[in-house]
């Protein structure tokens, strides 16, 4: 390979993502545009290559966005070069979408033949639409049994008013139509501006960190041209460093001698700090520095929030700086440092979601090998009080903390704007669950073929516990849900405190609505009786209001635990069962005298419905 | 002081809770006495044979699936091999097998203590249990048994199963006591995963009783044995003063025993301590030459944590003294604490640097057992 090969000139370029549904396809489809354009050999070929995170690879979704560039040949012999981004379709990682698509001019709209046009598929449109990029309606799978190519086609149709002919027929599995969708992206998607002479403006759209190289920024060169090893100085925080490395992203990164306007590559500049180079900010050169930063993006919130300890005490470093690594490869991961009474010294942590937040959790026990306990997952309150007659607003992220109710004027709790598509026979199910879920009701939207989207205001902490698993056990998998912040609202909530044997345990406090108090509690104290093991003596466990216990169940002493025999000699089977308890003992929690397995901490994600 | 453990892997049919290592084919056996006798020759000048021989016992599957003639050909060769000075072996048999004959030939081939199979006498226990034996041979051959001259005999009752009442559970041991029995073990039912019993439970057509209802039991035996000078002195095991299993005991003390058959396991502390267990399968045994599984070497650490799991389950309990002699394994101020608080709670006496769990403390012996390791 030639190293430091610039871009002719006259070459075109197409710089392009592609978004979708959760699982319509889009990293299989991104496969076959890899192997089409020879950006990699079959034999290095698998499935999703470019999900390259362990976890990405198991759970067989996309978490971050991919840039790869392609060389394609067209039937003419014209050579165009294509900088792809693949994204994630989980609503977690929406931010993700959002960054890739400020670094593009077109996107490529993937519907699954058979799933139709789902919530993602719309609000990643939208986004699409406000970046005012070109989209190219994409109907994958339709090489499967139950692809719907009319009915879903006319959806596309409906969503985003072109024509039946402007519609791609592609099977990212067998690879059909995707000559076709190569030679769409050229025909169909504007080339980039290619003002090399400009003052240098590149947006940052990713990051990734390097133990020896520090921070790795990748750039979408918007104007000007960057030399390798130029001084650079990052605009929002005005640090200055060298581009000592840079290069186009292949499935290897490849280095060159220069980025210009149009194309996208990577700079290294052993950029230590992260906060130095976010992602976001504009690059410019030192020299014909750029006047304006190219808008930045709005910074990923977090939206739920959880404890998070260690089993053991003496791993409290290991995970600060187990957090800390992570955090260098997901900002959007937050934590500070925090203690309870019944978990000793930990962090609370925000995350995206419930998916980010699992996945934080996963990595944390996989790549750090920290045996942590986490507590319920709950969003942000607002709560004012006054304080010797001054009003104040204070921001509460952990239930323990919220202050007594005799001292609040008012909670306000963060309300989401969600959008449910499901087919139309399900209205009647997940309307019902909204409903539960303190629902405000907006509208009703009827799509093609019987489907039909449904609006609603919800709080926002209705929706992280197990709304959507019920949402989708409720709809055969048939819905999908979108949601977006929408704003703070007053709420009659109130603190649902769990007391064992007496002692109230800060880690099970959770903050409710008041007439949902009830029942939770008793919910609560039956679930946790059945996950707290018996112990020597009888444990009260009791929900609370105040000093108002609202709830009850005992854990019975334990009456007989002793193993009837010693098989014929077999000393070792009764040891090992007796090494595997002690393991399973010392991951228990000790809270006062009672010991407290890891999933009691999360009991409130697991109680049934008919409890 | 050595032990010899004997495994005869034969049964009449499987009873539905049993996960020993036995099979139903009966053809084997003449082979499988050959093979065992080879596996005995074996040892011949090795250093195993160097230890007196205290104790034999077959054990099973069923032992009296063999003839008279067998055990007496499997003594014979353990004698040629071994330096046997056995005070005590053991027979275990089922009702089904035993005849006057039988017993007297046994008696004659040497054997001192016979085991028997009795689990209950309560004909919808049995069935349950899917016993080959009914009702009236096992009341039949206690009647031999203890006309017999054996030293000793015990009886096996299993209690704690599904449906099962403490009035049944009484007229058990009622019966049982009519015979005068010098030692009984009384095992509460387990649920094996791999058994009939198991898959019946996982599939929730059979549940077992609550705890409490079998807690009442465990204490019910001892009750009812106490005046009959029948004591508990292991979780599971009764006797008249002095008329301890002396095979048994020593395996809960880490007296050095080898195991012989498919499946047995052996224990022996030299330089290393060590165990192993044969092969669990009675082709394999019979037609390969090397038939003993892996070797497991034990830590001091573990060997501690082994005999304060069985040392904690007898009524003598354990001395602090010889975990830190024998282990050099010393109990921390946390685990006094604890046992200063089982003290308090009366789960147990603690004397000096002796202590055993009671009654009430044996009923729950694994939670304390397991409470007691992890704070070490
Ligand atoms: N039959 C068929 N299956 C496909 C096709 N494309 C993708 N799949 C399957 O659909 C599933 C999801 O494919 P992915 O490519 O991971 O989907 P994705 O959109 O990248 O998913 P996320 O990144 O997690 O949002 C996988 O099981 C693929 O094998 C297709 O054209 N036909
Ligand atoms: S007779 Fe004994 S070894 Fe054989 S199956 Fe029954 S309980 Fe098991
Ligand atoms: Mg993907």
């Amino acid at each position: 390979m030639h190293a430091g090969n610039p871009a002719n000139p006259m070459t075109e370029i197409r710089n392009f993502c592609i978004i979708a549904h959760i699982d319509h396809g889009k990293s299989t489809l991104a496969d076959r545009l890899l192997e089409r354009t020879g950006a990699i050999t079959e034999r290095d070929m698998q499935a999703q290559i470019l999900d390259d995170m362990d976890l990405e690879r198991e759970r067989g979704i996309t978490i971050k966005s991919h840039a790869i560039k392609m060389d394609y040949e067209r039937p003419s012999g014209e050579k165009v070069i294509f900088n792809l981004i693949d994204t994630p379709g989980h609503v977690d990682f929406a931010y993700e979408v959002s960054r890739a698509l400020k670094a593009c001019e077109g996107a490529l709209l993937v519907v699954d033949a058979a799933q139709g046009v789902e919530a993602q598929t719309i609000s990643t449109l939208y986004q699409a639409i406000d970046q005012d990029l070109e989209i190219v309606p994409v109907l994958n799978k339709i090489d499967l049994p139950g692809a719907d190519v009319e009915g879903v086609g006319q959806q596309i149709v409906d969503l985003i008013g072109c024509d039946h002919e402007d519609i791609l027929h592609v099977s990212g599995k067998t690879g059909e139509g995707v000559d076709e969708l190569l030679e769409a992206v050229v025909k169909r998607i504007p080339a980039p501006g290619r003002e090399n002479d400009k003052p240098l403006r590149a947006l940052i759209f990713d990051s990734i960190f390097n133990t020896y190289r520090g921070s790795i920024v990748y750039v979408r060169v918007m104007q000007g041209t960057l030399h390798k090893g130029e001084g650079i100085r990052f605009m929002a925080t005005n640090k200055e460093y060298d581009a000592e490395e840079i290069g186009y992203l292949k499935l290897k990164q490849e280095k060159t001698d220069k980025l210009e306007a149009g194309e996208v590559g990577y700079v290294i500049g052993s950029v230590k700090s992260l906060e130095d180079a976010r992602v976001g900010d504009t690059l410019t050169t030192i020299k014909n520095a750029a006047q304006e930063p190219i808008p930045g993006y709005k910074e990923p919130q977090p939206m739920v929030f959880s404890g998070i300890y260690p089993t053991q005490s003496d791993d409290f470093e290991n995970l600060r700086s187990a957090l800390e690594k992570l955090q260098l490869n997901d900002a959007s991961l937050t934590y500070q440092p925090e203690t309870s009474k019944a978990l000793g010294f930990g962090f609370r942590a925000g995350f995206l979601g419930l998916l980010h937040m699992e996945i934080v959790q996963e990595r944390l026990d996989r790549e750090f090998d920290i045996d942590i306990i986490t507590t319920v997952p709950n969003v942000e309150y607002e709560v004012h009080k006054t304080e010797r007659g001054e009003q104040k607003k204070v921001i509460v992220d952990n239930p323990s903390a919220m202050p007594d109710p005799s001292k609040v004027d008012a909670v306000y709790e963060p309300y989401i704007k969600a959008s449910i598509i499901t087919p139309s026979d399900y209205i009647g199910p997940v309307m019902k669950l909204c409903q539960e879920r303190r629902g405000i009701y907006v509208n009703q939207l009827h799509m093609q073929s019987q489907r039909v989207e449904i609006t609603y205001e919800l709080p926002m902490a209705e929706v992280v516990f197990d709304f959507y698993d019920r949402l989708k056990s409720g709809t055969r998998g048939y819905a999908s849900l979108d949601y977006e912040f929408l704003e703070y609202r007053k709420g009659d909530l109130v603190r649902l405190d769990i007391l064992l044997n007496g002692e109230p345990v800060d880690a099970l406090s959770s903050i409710v609505h008041r007439d949902n108090a009830y029942e939770l509690g008793r919910k609560l104290c039956k679930k946790l009786k059945e996950l707290i093991p018996q112990h020597q003596f009888q444990i009260p466990v009791q929900a609370s209001i105040g000093s108002n216990v609202i709830a009850r169940e005992t854990v019975r002493a334990l009456r007989k635990d002793v193993t009837a025999k010693c098989y014929g000699g077999d000393i070792s089977r009764k040891r090992k069962l007796l090494e595997k308890q002690k393991e399973g003992k010392k991951r228990m929690k000790q809270v006062g005298t009672v010991e407290v397995p890891q999933e009691a901490f999360l009991a409130v994600l697991s109680m049934d419905d008919d409890q | 002081m050595s032990g010899i453990y004997l495994h005869i892997p034969f049964c009449k049919q499987a009873c539905s809770y049993c996960d020993f290592y036995f099979v139903t084919r009966q053809e084997l056996r003449e082979q499988y006495v050959e093979r065992l006798l080879q596996e005995i020759r074996n040892y011949r000048d090795t250093d195993y044979t160097e230890e007196p021989v205290q104790t034999i016992y077959f054990g099973g599957g069923t032992p009296s699936r063999l003839g008279v003639k067998q055990i007496d050909a499997i003594l014979a060769e353990l004698q040629r091999v071994f330096n046997v000075q056995a005070s005590e072996i053991t027979l275990e048999m089922n009702p089904d097998d035993v005849t006057a004959d039988y017993l007297s030939g046994l008696k004659q081939a040497g054997l001192t203590r016979a085991s028997m199979g009795v689990q209950s006498f309560q004909p919808e226990l049995l069935e349950f249990m899917h016993r080959a034996h009914n009702r009236d041979e096992a009341l039949q051959c206690l009647e031999l048994l203890s006309a017999s001259k054996f030293q000793s005999f015990t009886a096996d009752l299993i209690y704690g199963n599904p449906n099962q009442t403490a009035e049944q559970l009484a007229r058990d041991i009622d019966l049982l006591l009519q015979f005068d029995p010098p030692h009984i073990s009384a095992y509460s039912l387990t649920v094996e995963p791999r058994t009939r019993l198991g898959k019946q439970v996982e599939l929730g057509r059979i549940n077992p009783p609550e705890d409490d209802i079998v807690a009442d039991q465990f204490a019910l035996l001892n009750e009812q044995l106490k005046p009959h000078g029948i004591h508990r002195y292991e979780v599971s095991n009764y006797s008249k003063p002095g008329m301890e299993a002396v095979h048994n005991s020593s395996y809960w003390s880490h007296e050095n025993y080898l195991g012989l058959g498919p499946g047995a396991h052996s224990f022996w502390w030299d330089e290393k301590p060590r165990r192993w267990q044969n092969v669990a399968d009675i082709n394999h045994y019979c037609s390969s030459e090397d038939v003993a599984g892996e070797t497991e070497q034990l830590s001091m650490q573990e060997l501690a944590e082994e005999r304060i799991m069985m040392g904690l389950r007898t009524k003598k309990g354990i001395t602090e003294t010889e975990l830190k002699s024998r282990y050099g394994y010393s109990l921390n101020e946390k685990q006094w604490g604890y046992l200063q608080k089982k003290q308090d709670e009366g789960r147990l006496t603690l004397k000096g640097s002796d202590f055993a769990l009671t009654e009430t403390g044996l009923v729950i012996a694994d939670a304390i057992i397991l409470d007691l390791i992890t704070l070490h």
